[in-house]
């Protein structure tokens, strides 16, 4: 039985994504990357990840439709964290409401953010 | 197919002079068509293989930087993120690639934070671009030199600070601009020592783009804006005063009193509104005698102060004025005698008046 646990990573910055898989296949965690909401939603139902971490703005479907799609539609409590810019303090509410767990502004640090994932899959 | 060509120039020598200039015209237009498409096509060509280059080098810079933090990760620098400098520093040489490099470092250090955003300021350094873009500010062209500023500002580099403030009363706007961007980003409150030596105008689309730089940054001690107020640039005047109404700076007290008699109209007016703003009750009394020599908006501005400022002692001199011609006026009066209650939507609605206290209802409904 494999217990690797599958995060996906929902981000239009190539390089972040490339980043933070660096980081986390290190940490022992499996990363599957969408480039954009889309891809992200096909990722979820495919392989029922243990976490979403997904950008607010992205192209095609953005990250508020994938929290409403992972929360309303598949009815899974994944927990999910939400990157958001400066500026889209009332989007990240409207992403609470919709239920993401926990989110991150950008700038952040890479490792802040593992730190935040240990513990929401603790 | 010679004769048919024959034919055509014999039936053309033989038409009228008119059907000649048309069909020669007709032939220049469709060269020209024809050179164009070849020309368009051409461009079109050139512009994908540069597009096509520059995402394999944006793709190979994109690895080598990731490879270099993952490097990074093991404390000591290793042979590994030394051969990845070498390899930037060799391709930051040729223009086009040291624009690739510094788009994709930008990429990923406008995103990141802490460790990995000083990561990438520091192969910044050991690339050679810092020197790069330093030089670019001795350039006669005002697009290279606001560029080169934007940069350092993005990668934080504090060291070219005393090479671009030489540069703040640069003749382009757009450089000034970036260099006020640079000094306020990258030392806050003590990047506003510019406004010492600015000798242009201050737009009020840079005021607030400062402002707003200045706003994301909390808890820090403010400078003395006394000298900013006493500036002889009205529009560093005119930001100081902004920046004392956010940041509630009474210690400038005498300063704003002294402003009452600013050249420039809109200074007194602002001078007077931040009267109420930070309570200088001191003022009231400068400001009351000859108030009627002073502009219509600085008489406007007094009353409107005064609705929140009066004492009991200055009612007598405020009643006077209930009648008086200009509708702002009136209005503070009545408000200030409780005479009438503004509402939210601006509606108002008169109170219970003693007899002593007669509004011309003509002139409040008239209004």
């Amino acid at each position: 039985m494999n217990l690797t646990k599958k995060i996906v990573l929902a981000e239009d910055n190539s390089i972040l994504s490339k980043l933070l898989q660096f980081k986390l296949e290190k940490e022992g965690y499996q990363l599957l990357i969408a480039n954009n909401g889309k891809e992200a939603v096909d990722l979820i139902e495919d392989n029922d990840p243990d976490m979403i971490l997904t950008d607010i703005m992205m192209p095609f479907i953005s990250g508020l439709e994938v929290i409403s799609h992972v929360r309303n539609k598949l009815d899974r409590n994944t927990p999910i964290v939400v990157f958001s810019s400066a500026g889209q303090e009332e989007m990240v509410l409207n992403a609470f409401n919709l239920g993401a767990t926990d989110f991150m502004s950008k700038p952040f640090s890479p490792n802040e953010l593992i730190i935040r994932i240990k513990r929401l899959l603790q | 197919m010679l004769e048919f060509f024959q034919n055509s120039i014999d039936s053309l020598s033989s038409m009228h002079i008119i059907i000649k200039i048309c069909i020669y015209l007709s032939l220049v237009l469709a060269s020209t068509i024809f050179l164009s498409l070849i020309y368009l096509k051409n461009l079109r060509d050139r512009l994908k293989i540069k597009r096509r280059i520059e995402a394999t080098y944006q793709k190979k810079y994109e690895s080598d930087l990731i490879e270099y933090l993952y490097a990074g990760d093991d404390e000591t620098e290793n042979e590994q993120q030394q051969k990845i400098v070498i390899y930037l520093k060799k391709c930051a040489a040729n223009r086009l690639k040291r624009k690739i490099i510094i788009g994709t470092f930008l990429k990923l250090k406008n995103d990141v934070s802490g460790e990995t955003a000083d990561a990438i300021q520091k192969l910044y350094y050991q690339t050679g671009l810092i020197e790069s873009a330093t030089s670019k500010l001795k350039s006669k062209k005002w697009d290279v030199v606001a560029k080169a500023i934007r940069e350092l500002t993005q990668f934080e580099i504090k060291e070219t600070h005393d090479e671009i403030i030489k540069l703040v009363n640069h003749p382009k706007k757009q450089v000034r601009f970036e260099i006020q961007k640079y000094l306020v980003q990258l030392f806050r409150f003590e990047g506003l020592e510019f406004l010492n030596i600015i000798e242009n105008e201050l737009s009020e689309w840079d005021q607030i783009q400062l402002l707003e730089i200045l706003n994301k940054f909390k808890n820090l001690q403010l400078p003395d804006m006394s000298d900013w107020l006493r500036s002889k640039n009205d529009s560093v005047v005119s930001f100081t005063l902004k920046l004392v109404r956010i940041h509630n700076q009474f210690g400038v007290k005498d300063e704003i009193i002294a402003l009452f008699n600013h050249s420039n109209p809109e200074i007194r007016v602002e001078a007077i509104n931040l009267v109420n703003h930070l309570g200088i009750y001191e003022a009231v009394a400068i400001l009351k005698t000859g108030v009627f020599e002073r502009t219509l908006e600085e008489q406007i501005a007094f009353f409107k102060m005064m609705e929140e400022m009066s004492m009991p002692d200055d009612i007598e001199f405020i009643k006077e004025h209930m009648n008086h011609k200009n509708f702002y006026i009136r209005i503070s009066v009545m408000k200030i005698m409780n005479l009438i209650t503004v509402g939210d939507d601006n509606t108002f609605t008169i109170n219970n008046i003693a007899e002593e206290y007669q509004i011309n209802t003509n002139l409040t409904k008239a209004s």
